[in-house]
Order: structure tokens, then sequence, then C-alpha cells
């Protein structure tokens, strides 16, 4: 998925001020480096198709599917994280290349440095295009070497990549697809040495992902070779399910869909928006987790300016100084910061400033349990933290953990807790509520658990706690309006086939159906813009978030048809109602009060004017002849800002009347 | 809100003021004023020109007011000290000087008020405003009270509410009763409760109640703000007959309130070139009071331009275009290109289908809550929403709605969730943000309720996983620590602790209270946060008392042991790293052990050499050969270009040391090589490696916190980062 750097790292705005955590310093970019083995057996296409099993089309060459997945990946990355490096290594190739400084006689033998590891640029993202969809190579880097490249020459090539191009990233992974489970044979001595390399590796931080391909029926052995390469993820605890899958083509999968899906899990690298904080259940009683975004809004890149005077574009960096009203530039050690009070400032000292931000350490505190039912359906302001044991800080932290997760689904209550994220982060109230994650692919519809109550099921999402921010008694608008319940009727009958018969699919919301289009077609425009392609037309949008109003009206047509006559009948039936109680009320008014006082029907005061009135009062022009106090309350009674000059507000109250009435 | 007001503070001031009573340690005065002073700096803060605030001292020395100045009798010792008006903080300031105890008691309360009801009363002629009179006393003075009852009058006439808030007064509803009450002030209390009992509007109060409800947080109104107001569709009535359309308004339920933001400002009376020497006879500036002045920004722009010195030059702005970065790539969008790339919504609210509330959990709102009503005077709106909310509620369904707030706006997918009056009283449905696809993040964890092994096994028992006892303890717990009925009302029925509108932004509110005293005192200090704002940073300690065998029974079960501080993280568990065919690389290794360290594979190696030392020799040896290395990587970068990878470098050397509790080597090492490194002698300039790479990157000394063995405090470290020599 598409994820920016930026916002990662600063995952909140209020937050922007504070001090970055220590996992912080390090700058937390991804470098990704594909190793793609060019065998003569990643070259050779599958025979055509021979049992259904196999879908049409599915004739890639391992090869082929290996540079479509990380064609797809580049394209993806360069736009969700522009920030990433990536770079593309062959290995096994006939001809041999590293960087352009001709080394002598290359130190990495059949090893061919497709495009190093950078930023991509729309140049490298038009070869790689090139390679994969015409099978462009005019370097001729696709033809297997007579002798195997040494693997550990392969993982020093690496190695040297990562060293110089990404030396203090904080994430670098090296993607190695191959089909060959067994590249040294029987020779040990090269098959250490690769072990070597690869706890080389390893001390410099790279990860190692292996996308282990199997040709036809064969199994891709693992501890022939590559189990003494892998190391487990540092991050992962015990009992991870981080397996390595193996990409073959079959079961009505396609061996790129395969690839695919298997490079698409390791899209981004897992990240933690904090690690090891204390969760304290009870006095005496701490565990620790780690804090993950897995929810978060994506928007497109900010715009950025661009000089045009050169051959080629380029961006424009900024430099701010800061002038002072006398437009003298100020240097950054004379600013302070001072809050704003009625027109004058309020200075505080910076450790005062800490001090008033201060309220105790970071912590998640437990302070009671209530039942989810108790929480407000409204009760919602922000995003919610994924949170998770780790071992690292308390041992037992995951068993607990797993305790109080098990106990909340089965009650269906929510723990509220206390809670600051990073030290000096401002505290809030949340809500901790369990996720019950995927469950097993065999009990796909298990929407209920044993004892008939809704499970709550939420596929898409992991196994785990949810730290939901509840408002601040601050954060609620008081809202006055006047609409009495009504109890269910006819009306409200006739409405239950109509809901009953537009079920999302699954009976669920499930956001990965739902790509966000404005952001979908963003990318698109860009990329065509990048790359000097077409245009692509507004027609052509994707939009899965548009409603299927065929479908509705197929569905469910016959029903609301009847139902809308019901209700323009019962709306006809109420206006009358009203009507008639109005007349009984202005009689009763007129008996009161003798005839001459009634208002007359161009100015009667405020409020109380109904929308045919205020329209007869626009046409006769008599709006000016309200009191400023009456035109607020009007305007506030319409929801329109009432800030401003007589004439403004006698001029917004036409136009609300104009595009209202 | 909007309103306008008008206020006018009469405030004691009365030679008994300046005494303290009832145990207090402040005068009365000074406890009085912690109301008032609250008062008028919330007005000032507040910034509004039509909030109008006056104040009137009683029992001054002298007498300044319109009344006795007239001639009239009975107004004397009653000063005018700020007339109604805006009021601002150096008002605030003046009235600092002269809010202070006299040495008379000859004022008369009442007469007072007559003074603050003429002062409204001519500055507000007719108009429409929020009149308010707020006298705080300690009522000891002697008040004539003949003619109180056409004073009642007046401020009925003028629609002028009156509080009085008396220092010591008694208020058995509050439950303040003061036992030694003299009986000038039992008389005087009378008068002034009789005088409020006749007004209209009339608030009569004890000043402790006041001060200490001063510490409940208020809440800043905000006028509702109307976001969409146009129908909610099902179907599309514009190609279907049979499509359903609602002709709804839309509000916001939740929006988050911010604190307060510090604008960056520079003090300006110290830096401006030297005042005149006119300015400086006439006008007695005070050094010690600083003022501020705001910043402006100012942009400029470069390019990279390797014929221009330094490498870059400046462009204007003018010659800039707007444009994307795809990559390394800039891709330049012109007008025109925006506008015919721009994604074209038209305004909208669409349902997109029901889903029950069962898939849903609160975990997926992404923002804050809208709240949705039918047009006002539109019946068919009306029953139509009304019909599909009593729906929604019977079926247990949300909708699920697609919305675009206005014509060109990105679209949102909203979960529209019944609320038939419910939970506000009125009918309406509540709306919160969904994730699109590419919102979702999909990371692997392993499941919680069991443990797959590397083999493929599922193991439902394991230290990972909880026992049957801990189950149970951790089941008792959680019933035990319930908070929603642990208090009862005066009724018996149970309150739940910590509902939403007894949770206040701690944030806000001390920031707040903070700028507010100092604004009224510079020399304020920082108080501690207020007990309100904390309430629900802990436990209650009822419900620990309560739950305690239950909390004991669960630590019992759980077994939870805290890791030393040193053994966490990485280094803890190097020893065993192997991959996963579990073969003993280390081993391997050690059968030839590393003397040297090359540039080229320099972490790795330093790492190796490190784990197979026998001897503090190798030790040493290894971390200075790496020192070589990173002094070598400086001296030979390009500009910049080897910078990261000399840090990182230093990063490892640095953890490495550490855990070999060694941190006096590294120390000595970054002090050298801050020395080469300030001295040029990397060749060239290299302050930018110190600053931006060491420094910033926090490679600086290893302090006590980090290494016990160190013998460098934090402020020592702090203080050789940044010094420049």
């Amino acid at each position: 998925m598409a994820w920016s750097n930026d916002e990662d790292r600063r995952p909140d705005e209020d937050e922007a001020e504070e001090e970055l955590d220590e996992t912080d310093y390090k700058t937390q970019k991804d470098a990704v480096l594909f190793a793609i083995d060019v065998s003569p057996s990643m070259l050779q296409r599958p025979p055509p198709a021979r049992d259904a099993g196999k879908k049409k089309g599915d004739d890639d060459s391992p090869i082929a599917a290996a540079l479509k997945c990380a064609y797809q990946f580049m394209q993806q990355r360069i736009i969700a994280q522009p920030k990433d490096l990536m770079g593309i290594l062959f290995f096994n190739t006939e001809r041999s290349k590293f960087r352009e400084e001709a080394r002598s006689g290359s130190g990495y033998p059949h090893c061919y440095l497709f495009s190093d590891l950078d930023v991509p640029a729309a140049e490298d993202v038009k070869r790689l295009k090139a390679l994969v969809e015409e099978g462009e190579d005019p370097d001729e880097a696709l033809v297997p070497a007579k002798e195997k490249a040494s693997m550990a020459n392969v993982l020093f090539c690496a190695n040297q990549i990562f060293t110089t191009n990404a030396p203090n990233f904080g994430s670098r992974r090296l993607f190695i697809i191959t089909d060959n489970d067994n590249p040294h044979g029987g020779d040990k001595t090269a098959k250490s040495s690769a072990a070597v390399r690869a706890k080389d590796l390893y001390d410099l931080g790279v990860v190692i992902e292996l996308f282990p391909i199997a040709q036809s029926d064969k199994k891709f052995d693992l501890s022939k070779f590559y189990d003494d390469v892998i190391y487990r993820d540092p991050a992962t605890e015990a009992g991870s399910s981080d397996e390595v899958k193996t990409s073959r083509s079959g079961d009505g999968l396609s061996l790129l869909g395969s690839l695919l899906s298997n490079i698409n899990s390791k899209q981004t690298p897992k990240r933690s928006y904090f690690s090891k904080l204390s969760f304290e259940l009870a006095p005496n009683l701490t565990i620790s987790v780690n804090g993950y975004m897995l929810l978060h809004r994506q928007t497109p890149a900010r715009t950025c300016y661009v000089w045009l005077g050169g051959e080629q574009a380029q961006l424009a960096q900024s430099e701010t100084v800061k002038l002072d009203s006398a437009t003298r530039i100020v240097d950054t050690s004379e600013v302070k910061k001072a809050f704003k009070f009625g027109g004058d400032y309020i200075y505080f000292k910076p450790e005062e400033l800490a001090t008033l931000k201060n309220f105790g350490s970071k912590v998640l505190r437990l302070i009671g349990f209530k039942p989810r039912s108790k929480l407000p359906t409204w009760a919602s302001v922000k995003k919610s933290t994924f949170i998770f044991p780790t071992e690292e800080a308390y041992v037992g932290s995951t068993r607990v953990f797993s305790a109080l997760w098990q106990k909340l689904l089965d009650s269906d209550k929510v723990g509220i807790a206390w809670f600051v994220a990073r030290a000096n982060a401002n505290p809030v109230m949340v809500a901790i509520v369990p996720s019950r994650g995927p469950g097993d692919d065999n009990d796909d519809n298990n929407d209920y658990d044993a004892d008939g109550r809704p499970s709550g099921r939420v596929p898409y999402l992991p196994a785990g706690l949810w730290l939901v921010p509840l408002p601040f008694a601050d954060d609620v608008r008081e809202v006055e309006l006047s609409a009495p319940h009504r109890p269910p009727d006819e009306l409200t009958d006739k409405m239950h086939p109509i809901v009953k018969n537009l079920q999302l699919p699954k009976a669920m919301y499930n956001p990965l159906r739902y790509p966000n289009p404005s952001l979908q077609w963003h990318y698109k425009v860009l990329q065509a813009m990048a790359l000097e392609e077409e245009l692509p037309e507004q027609e052509e949008k994707d939009d899965a978030t548009v409603p299927k109003h065929r479908q509705i009206d197929k569905r469910v047509g016959g029903y609301m048809a009847e139902w809308k006559d019901l209700l323009a009948q019962k709306a006809r039936g109420l206006m009358q109602h009203r009507a008639v109680k109005r007349e009984a009320e202005d009689e009763a008014d007129a008996g009161a009060k003798p005839l001459a006082k009634r208002p007359k029907p161009a100015a009667p005061a405020g409020a109380r004017l109904t929308n045919a009135q205020l329209k007869v009062a626009m046409e006769q022009d008599t709006l000016k002849k309200l009191t400023v106090a009456e035109l607020r309350e009007i305007l506030a009674s319409k929801g329109v800002s009432a800030v401003g000059k007589k004439a403004d507000l006698v001029e917004k109250l036409e136009q609300w009347i104009e595009e209202h009435v | 809100m909007a309103d306008k007001e008008a206020t006018v503070y009469i405030v004691d001031l009365g030679e008994s003021m300046a005494d303290c009573h009832n145990g207090r340690t402040e005068s009365d005065l000074v406890f009085a004023m912690r109301y008032v002073w609250d008062k008028l700096s919330a007005t000032v803060a507040a910034n509004r020109k039509t909030w109008t605030v006056g104040v009137v001292g009683l029992n001054t020395d002298d007498t300044a007011n319109p009344q006795d100045e007239q001639g009239l009798e009975g107004y004397e010792h009653i000063s005018v000290l700020h007339e109604l008006g805006p009021i601002t903080r150096s008002s605030l300031k003046s009235l600092r000087s002269t809010i202070q105890p006299s040495r008379t008691h000859g004022g008369d309360a009442i007469s007072a008020v007559v003074v603050a009801t003429s002062m409204i009363e001519v500055f507000t002629k007719k108009l429409k405003y929020k009149r308010r009179i707020v006298l705080v006393t300690n009522g000891e003075s002697p008040i004539d009270d003949e003619s109180s009852d056409e004073v009642a009058a007046r401020l009925n006439e003028c629609n002028i509410e009156l509080v009085v808030i008396g220092v010591d007064f008694d208020d058995p509803e509050y439950g303040f009763k003061e036992e030694d009450k003299s009986r000038a002030k039992r008389n005087n209390e009378e008068t002034l409760r009789r005088l409020v009992e006749q007004c209209k509007d009339g608030v009569f109060g004890t000043m402790a109640q006041a001060v200490e409800e001063l510490a409940v947080p208020r809440i800043k109104p905000v006028r509702p703000f109307k976001a969409y107001d146009g129908p909610l569709t099902l179907g599309d009535p514009d190609r279907y007959q049979s499509a359903l359309a609602f002709h709804v308004e839309r509000y916001f339920k939740t929006k988050r309130a911010a604190p307060p933001s510090a604008s960056t400002v520079v003090s300006s009376s110290m830096d401006r070139p030297g005042p005149s020497q006119t300015q400086t006879l006439d006008g007695d500036l005070d050094t010690e009071d600083v003022e501020f002045s705001g910043v402006k920004q100012m942009r400029s722009y470069k390019v990279n331009d390797p014929d221009a010195p330094g490498g870059k030059r400046d462009v204007k702005f003018e010659d800039l275009a707007k444009g994307y970065q795809y990559g390394r790539t800039v891709v330049p969008f012109s007008e025109s290109d925006f506008n015919v790339t721009k994604f074209d919504t038209k305004k909208s609210f669409s349902i997109l289908g029901f889903v029950p509330w069962s898939s849903y959990r609160e975990f997926l709102n992404m923002g804050e809550t809208g709240l949705i009503v039918a047009q006002k005077h539109n019946e068919e709106a009306e029953l139509g929403l009304s019909a599909l909310i009593n729906t929604l509620h019977e079926l247990e369904s949300y909708a699920v709605a697609r919305y675009v707030q206005k014509d060109g706006v990105q679209p949102q997918i909203l979960l529209l969730k019944p609320n038939p009056a419910t939970e506000d009283s009125f009918e309406c449905l509540y709306d919160v943000p969904l994730p699109f696809a590419e919102d979702v993040r999909t990371y692997q964890f392993p499941p919680l309720d069991k443990v797959l092994t590397v083999t493929g096994n599922v193991l439902k028992e394991h230290r990972l996983l909880p026992s049957k006892d801990l189950k149970e303890a951790m089941s008792n717990f959680v019933d035990a620590m319930d908070i929603s009925d642990m208090d009862v009302d005066e009724h018996g029925n149970p309150v739940e602790y910590a509902p939403i509108d007894e949770l206040y932004n701690p944030t806000i509110h001390r920031l707040n209270q903070a700028i507010r005293a100092r604004a009224v005192d510079e020399e304020a200090p920082i108080d501690a946060p207020a007990d309100i704002l904390l309430r629900f940073s802990n436990p209650p300690q009822k419900l620990l008392d309560k739950a305690k065998a239950e909390i004991a029974a669960l630590i019992d079960a759980a077994e939870v042991k805290k890791v030393p501080e040193k053994a966490q993280g990485w280094r803890g568990r190097k020893e065993t790293v192997k991959p996963l065919s579990g073969l003993d690389i280390d081993a391997l290794l050690s059968e030839k052990p590393r003397k040297t360290i090359s540039s080229e594979n320099a972490i790795p190696e330093f790492k190796q050499m490190l784990s197979t030392a026998a001897d503090d020799a190798t030790v040493e040896s290894a971390a200075k050969q790496m020192g070589e290395i990173v002094r070598k990587l400086i001296r030979d970068s390009f500009a910049d270009v080897l910078y990261p990878r000399a840090a990182e470098n230093l990063r490892v050397m640095r953890e490495e040391l550490i855990a070999l509790e060694l941190p006096g080597l590294y120390n000595k090492y970054v002090a050298g090589l801050k020395k080469s490194i300030l001295s040029g002698e990397l060749d060239g300039d290299r302050r930018e490696m110190w600053f931006r790479h060491v420094v910033a990157g926090r490679l600086g000394l290893i302090t006590k916190d980090e290494s016990e063995v160190s013998e460098v405090t934090a402020e020592e470290a702090k203080a050789f980062a940044t010094s420049i020599n």
C-alpha cells in the first residue's frame, strides 16, 4: 500500500513540535534492492496451458514475472513513498556491470547492476518499462552466464550498494528472487563463505527477504542453502508467522499473481509508531507494548516549486528568513515563542513551556473498564493506534496482553485509559478496543461467536488492541436542534426491505475494495505527465465509491417507488395538520392582542420569519429594515456565518434565500 | 457568544480586605481578586471589542465618581478605576497597581451598585447588550439599605444581572458557614442577599465556591457550522424514478479543539536602534518591560547551479512553476494542467449500501463525527429521514455513504449511525469517516490465541499464551475494575465514571490558565496542573481498594518480570543471533579471529572483531581502526557525500562501546574528532559533519544516563556538543 514517509515520521500535527523518539534519529527511510536470478530456467517460458487449473495468459517466464513485479513495485513506491530508494541487481548474468567507474575486471563477476540504489527517476521507470513490456535489452543484461555467480559475491555486492547508497537508512532490505534452491550444490566452501557474507549483511542491518519461485511441481527446499542465509527479523517476536512463501503458478493463480501478492505484503517495512511503551494495568502490574499506525489517511504529496529556466526542470529549494516589524533579518537565536493575548504577547521561558506541556512520562495507564455499549456512538475525533505486546521490556507481556484481549472480546468490554504516546506528547483519553483479527481461512463466515454475539471480525486488520482516542468535552460541539423523536410507523416498516436488500458484500465495509478515487486519479495523472504519456480521460476514472445505482434500482426499485408514494402522502398530511395548527395559534394570538398590533408580513422580528416571508421581504427589498441583531439571528438559524457589517449580512441572507427558497 | 457584553466589577478595597481570615494565608483581597483577575484576563484573552468591562473600587481612600461630582450624597470612597470599555493587557497592568487595600471603610456597597448601573446605562444606551454587575466584598463595611428596593427596580428595568460574591458569606447549598461572624457582617450579608433576591437576574454566592470553580475548565462555545445542505440520496434521482432523496443538513458533532499555539516573536525593545533624544526624555522606558513583536517570514528560492559560487543560485519566485515530484524527476504542472487533471466531483451525498452493527468497531473511525438532520420546515425530509433512522435502529444496521461536501472536493466514505433521540435529545444520524484502501497498512502480526512454530505446528499452550489461571484472573480483574456504575447519585442510580463531558483537555486548559495568570502577573510562577485536569490520569483509589484482591491475583498469575535496562534491545539478544538453520556463524568466524577492519565492510567487520575479541587490547584496536576509517571518510568526502556513511560508522561504534561498557574509549575519540573537524585538518570546512550529523544525530559524548560507567553528565555532553572551541 501507499504511504508517505514524512507523514510517518510526523504522525500528527499537534505533535509536530515534540522531540523525536530515540528510534527516530536514524532516518526512517526504506531502501529495497531487488536481486533477480538470471538463470536459463528463470528465462524459460512455461509450456502452453495443458490443464484447466492454469489460467489463460499465464505464460510469463519467471524472470518476466519478477521484472513485472519490480516494475509495479517501482511505480507504486515512486509516488507513494517518494523518498525511498530502490535498485535492481541481476545475478548469474553473462555480462558484469557495477556502477560507471570501470573497475579493473569488475569486482563482482556475473552481477549486473541494472539500476543503482536511488530514488527512482522517470528515466528509470521508462527503462524498466521498456525491458518489461517491449523486451528491450540493448545491453544484453538478461543473458545467462555459462558459469554461476558466487552467492558470496552477490551478497557482498549488495552489501556495498547499501553501504554506499543508503548508509543510515532505518530500513534496508534485499529482495532475492530465484528458482534455484541450491546454487552451490555440494560446494561447502562456497556455501560457508555465502553464510559469512550473509552475516555481514545482518550485522550491517540489511534484512534479506527471499521470494522463491517453484518450477512446476518441485519444492523449493530452504534447508539446502537459504536457511544459512536468512535471519529472522530481529523486530518480530517469537511465534511469528513470518514465514518465507514460495510463489508458483497453479490453483487458479498465475505465477505473476502469486509473486505479486508475496512481494506486495512486504511493500512497506513494518515501522512502529512507538516502542516499549509501558502499559500499566494496575499499580505494580506493567507490561510493554509497541504501537503501530495501521490506519492512516493517505493524501497526495504536496506540490513543490519548479524552476524551468534551465535545460531540465529543477526543484527549487526554498529558504526562509524571518523579518521583524522593521524588516530587519532576525537571527534564529533571537526568536522566541510567545502566546497572543488580547493583542499582546505572553512569554514563557522554554523550560517553563516544557513544564506546562509535561503531564508525566509516556505511559498507557488503565483507569477502568466499561461495556463497549457505553461509548457514545459519536465518540470519534481521530484515527486509532494499534498496539501489540513486546517481551522486550517486560517478560510475560504477551500472555497478559492475550488474556486481556480475550476477555475484552468475550465480554464485549473496553478499557478506558490515560495515554501519553511519547515524552511531552499531549495526553489523551482512549478506549482500548479489541480487534478479533482475520481468523483462519476456513471460518470465513464466522460472524457470531459461540454465544451468538456478533464477532466483530474485521478480516483486513490483525488481532490486537486499539487505542481509540475519546473526544474531550472541549471537542464536542453543542448543536441545538429541534427534531423530536418520531416513533416508528408504517414508513419505517416499509423501509425494512429496502435496507435489508442493499447489504454491502459480505455484510461489511471492506476498505480494500474502495481505493480513494481522487488519490488514484492524482497518481495516474502524475505518472502520465512524468513519463510523457497520454493523459487519462476523465471518463476513464475508476471510482469504486460511486454507488451501483442500476443495481439499487433493480433490487429495491419497486419498494422504493411504493415507499415514496407513501412518504408524499404522509408529508401532505403533516403539512396540512401544521397549517391548521398554525392558524389556530394565530387566531389565539389575534384574540389576545388588538389586530392593529399584528406585525406586517414583511417585517416581523427575527428567526420567526418563514422562508416564504423572507423571500417576499427580499423581493420587496425590505430585508434591510431588519436590525443587525435580527439579521444575525436569522443567519445563525440558517447556519450561515453572521459576521460582517449590516450590508454584508443582508447580502448573505439574500444569497441564502436565492439558493434555498 | 458573539453578543455584546457590558460588565462592571465592583471590588471592595476596604482596610479589612487586607486581613486574612478563616485560616487562609492570603488576604481577603488577594483571595477575592483570584476570581476577578481570572474573569478580567479571560476577557482580555478573548480580545473582543464588544466585550466591555468597567471596574469600580469600593472603600477607596479617594472618591472619583460622577454621582459624587454632581454633589449627590452617600457616594464617598467610591472610585471608577476603569471606565466601561474594552480592556487590554496594559489596562490590566495598571489596574494591578491601583487595586490595593485602602485605609478606609466609609464606602457604601449599594451606592457602588448605583454608580455601576449608571455606567452601564450611559454606555450601552438601548442597544442589545448582556449587562452585568459583579460585586465582590467581605461585607465588613456598613451598608445603607434604605434605597435597595429602588436600586433593584432600576437594575430590573435596565436588564442588568447582579452577581454578589462575598468573602466568607454563608451558603448552605455549597455548605459554607462562618461560625464567628460579626453582627455587622451578618446584617450586611442579609441586606445584599435581599437586594439580589429582588432582582430578575441575580446570583448570590460565597467566594470559596467561586474560586473553587475557577479550576473547572471553561469550554469555548462554538457556533454550529453547517457543513452540508443538500440531498441525501439512495439511488440516482437523475436517472432512476425510484431513487430516494431527502434534503438534509449536516453539522459537526465533534471537532478537535486545539491548544493555543505560540507565535514566533522577537523582543523588539532591545534590538531597535536607540530611541531619539526627545523620546528618551518624555517616554519613561521600563527596561524590565520587554515588548514582543511578531515576525514575518520571507521565502527565497534557490536552484543548483554548478557554475555559481557555492553551487547554488537564487531564482525569482515569478520564474517558478508549481509541480510534483515523481521520484527524482520533477514534473511541472502549469495552471492549465491543473485544470485539466483536476478530479472532477459534484456535491453529493449518496448511500452505497448497508452493513450490520456487528461488522463495525470503533477503531475504524478516521476522524471527527458529523450530525445529520432533516432540512427545517421540510415535511418530506423530516418524515423520510426519521423512517431511515428508525429502520437502521430496528435492523441494527448502519449505512455507508459517499460524501462530497461541495463541487470539486475529494469524496469521503462516511458511516451513518442512527440516533433515535437516545444520545442527543433529538433524532439524527451521526457520521464518522471510514478508511479507503490506501489508508490501510497491511502489517503482519502473529496470532494472539495460538503460537505457530517454524515447522508449521499450532501450539495452544506456550509461555506467550495465557494459562487458564491467568485467563480467569484477568476476567475477574476486568469485571472488578468496571467503572460504568462505580458511583451512585443522590437517587441511588448508578453514575458512570469518566463520561466524556467530564474529560477536559489537560493541555488546553493548563496552558490557558497559565497564560491568564501570567497576563495578570508577569512574575507568576508556573502552577502544578489543577487536580481536575489530572483526575483521570490514574485509576480512582476507591476502585483500586475494591478490586484489591483481584489485582493481587492477577499479578500472581501474570508473573511479569521487568527486563533489566542493560539487557534490553538488540544488544541483549546479540549472542544468540543465528540464521534459520541455526548454523553457528560466529564459530565459523572465530576460527580465524579478525585483526583488521576494511573501510568497505567496516560495520560488519567491526562488530565481528568485537564479538570475537578476547581482550581489551583487541577492542581498542578495533575502535582505533574504526575511528581512522571515520576520519578518512570525512577527509575524502566530496562536500557532504560521505557524511552519512561516516555518521553510521560512528553510530555503530558508539552503540557497541556502550554495550561493552567502554564509554571512555568513545568519548576520548569523539573529543579528538571534534577538534580535528573544527580545526579544519580533515581537508577543509567539515563543520556540517559535526553539527548536522554528530550533534543532531546524537552521536556526541556518551553520558552517565546511557552508560553507568561514563563520567560525563548530560549537561556536559550538551555543552560539549554545541560549543565551538
